[in-house]
């Protein structure tokens, strides 16, 4: 079994220009991402930012898995939009645009579920590819670089590195409870083999880190590092630029108030009422979608 | 003769939590270079030996340990076993519990890394020392998607690049096949001759032992029951049988023969003696 079947996010091995790119240019990228989203309510560079993260992925070579990772925005996305649309997360008063039954439909409810919305594609997007163009060991060695403590870096390496396994033996311990008779389906027939698993978990750490430490495995790190790391001039200008314009419309933003186009983007009423009645319809969807196939298994 | 390498000098050890002794009244040594096998069922005390070797016990494995240990001149217990790592290097019976890295070369650096070996000569030492467990080409695969077989020779590779003076293999090739089995102990038995390396096996099959080991040492409740040359130990068939355990199947066969007055002479414990006294048995008949 290969990290990749195991895990729905992991390295998708490449050869492209962005595979090359030093992990803390990556890092700086992702950072100045999340930094940029959190302090601007401009929609215009949200949706900029996360279409740029996409455009990415074709150069990448990671268009689908990418596609596939970002599944999770549709309930997100859907709940999102229906909720702020229906009870909008902004002071009021807010602008009534339509009404449907019992509901009033916000327009300013539509504009701030679309900023959350933005924050949260944009910074997943930039994140996802980052994931799928490094290889763990090489952020562990540039994080180990950067002086954050050996211990804790090989701490995330080993959880990253233990998921499948656990995932795995999760498996093994179900279908041998169901051998043994025991009936069910979904989170009760998970829940038994949690212990199992628990207990399996403790003594795995415990001979881990006694064949690690026969193997001169201590607190004070490695003494000399086997993945060798290069850091060109491209990964400089690239994190320095990406670092220069990510901090410059930060800056912008919280001087512009946040720079909200609330005020200046007017959506049409039956435009806002379509947009919540397809995002309800959606996230309804997707929970029927689950309920049925959790009750099928 | 030169100092013994490994030294156990009235050990007495109990895990903390347990009322019975795990090792009794443990005394024993091991000179540079020998290659020795550790017999014994399953609770016998093996692994505890083993353990107290490298330093586990005492210091990550807690319990009440009486007699010292020395290992190369060391008391073993001063030490953290991370020091202990440059001369003791341990392979556990659990190939997939020793798997901590996202690839088998990096696997097989870590141990280099934390010894501090430049980055120019780990390239040399890591496909080379894949090549020796069989391994060659693995650098990029991901040790968890290995099977049970290659996992026990990456752990063996893993622990063998660090070039220790003693080597504990705790059943070491359980998950192999018989190529398998006889390649990794003709590997241990070229380091044990070439580079002097001293070798410790823990291991079931008699066969193997007889074959490889200058020495056997036999292991019931915790004791040292019998300590000798495989000649020594496999030609006592009833002694062992009393113990449950198995002797080669040559020598079985060899002490029938000699209970029934067939066979006068030494019992054969491999098969070149065997098929030698055979021979010699059907020459005499015709
Ligand atoms: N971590 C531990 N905690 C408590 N008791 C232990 C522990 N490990 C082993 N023991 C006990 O110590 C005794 C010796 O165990 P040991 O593992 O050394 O046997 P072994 O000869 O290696 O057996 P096997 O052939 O099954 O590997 C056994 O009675 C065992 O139950
Ligand atoms: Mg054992």
């Amino acid at each position: 079994m290969s990290m990749q079947a195991a895990l729905p996010v992991a390295l998708i091995p490449g050869n492209s220009f962005i595979h090359k790119v030093n992990p803390i240019t990556k890092i700086v990228w992702v950072i100045g991402y999340i930094v940029l989203a959190f302090s601007t309510q401009n929609i215009y560079i949200l949706y900029g930012m996360a279409l740029f993260a996409f455009l990415l992925a074709p150069l990448a070579g990671v268009t689908k898995p990418l596609l596939k990772g970002a599944l999770i925005l549709v309930p997100i996305g859907s709940s999102l939009l229906a909720l702020q649309i229906i009870a909008p997360a902004v002071e009021q008063p807010w602008t009534p645009v339509a009404s449907l039954g019992g509901f009033t439909i916000y327009g300013d409810g539509l504009y701030y579920g679309l900023v959350l919305l933005g924050r949260i594609v944009a910074s997943l997007l930039i994140a996802l590819v980052m994931v799928m163009t490094t290889h763990p060991s090489d952020l562990f060695t540039s994080l180990a670089k950067l002086k954050m403590p050996y211990t804790l870096n090989f701490m995330l390496a080993m959880t990253l590195q233990l998921i499948p396994v656990f995932q795995r033996e999760v498996g093994i311990i179900m279908s041998a409870q169901k051998s043994r008779g025991m009936k069910g389906s979904g989170f009760a027939a998970v829940l038994p083999s949690f212990v199992p698993v628990f207990v399996g978990a403790i003594e795995r750490v415990q001979q881990l880190s006694i064949s690690l430490e026969s193997r001169g495995f201590g607190s004070d790190g490695m003494k000399t590092s086997f993945r060798q790391v290069r850091s060109r001039p491209s990964d400089w200008i690239i994190g320095i630029v990406g670092a220069a314009i990510f901090i410059g419309l930060s800056i912008i933003s919280i001087m512009k108030g946040l720079w909200s186009l609330a005020h200046v983007i007017v959506f049409p009423g039956t435009f806002v009422l379509w947009l919540f009645i397809i995002a309800a319809a959606t996230f309804a969807g997707v929970i029927i979608v689950t309920l049925i196939y959790a009750f099928k298994k | 003769m030169s100092d013994p390498i490994i030294r156990f000098d009235n050990v007495t050890f109990g895990y903390s939590g347990t009322e019975v002794h795990a090792l009794e009244s443990i005394s024993l040594e091991i000179q540079p270079g020998e290659y020795v096998a550790i017999l014994g069922l399953n609770g016998a005390g093996k692994t505890t030996l083993g353990l107290c070797v490298n330093g586990v016990i005492p210091i990550m494995l807690g319990g009440n340990l009486e007699g010292t240990v020395t290992v190369d001149g060391l008391n073993v217990g001063d030490y953290p076993v991370r020091e202990m790592a440059k001369i003791v290097g341990m392979v556990f019976d659990n190939p997939e519990f020793q798997m901590s890295q996202m690839s088998a070369g990096e696997e097989v650096a870590l141990g280099l890394e934390n010894a501090g070996i430049p980055y120019e000569e780990m390239k040399r030492i890591i496909p080379e020392t894949l090549a020796l467990v069989g391994l060659a080409g693995f650098e990029e695969r991901s040790p968890l998607g290995l099977s049970g077989g290659q996992q026990q020779r990456l752990a063996i590779a893993a622990v063998l690049a660090m070039n220790p003076k003693i080597l504990i293999m705790d059943e070491p090739t359980s998950n192999l096949d018989p190529i398998g089995k006889q390649e990794v102990f003709d590997m241990a038995a070229k380091l044990n001759r070439e580079n002097g390396m001293t070798v410790l096996v823990i291991e079931h099959e008699v066969e193997v032992m007889a074959k490889y080991a200058d020495r056997v040492i036999v292991m019931d409740g915790g004791r040292i029951v019998m300590n000798g040359t495989p000649q020594e130990i496999f030609g006592q068939v009833d002694a062992l049988a009393e113990l449950k355990l198995r002797v080669p199947e040559s020598a079985e066969v060899a002490s029938i023969l000699k209970s029934r007055g067939m066979w006068n002479g030494p019992i054969p414990i491999t098969t070149e003696p065997a098929i030698a006294a055979v021979n010699e048995l059907l020459g005499a008949k015709s």
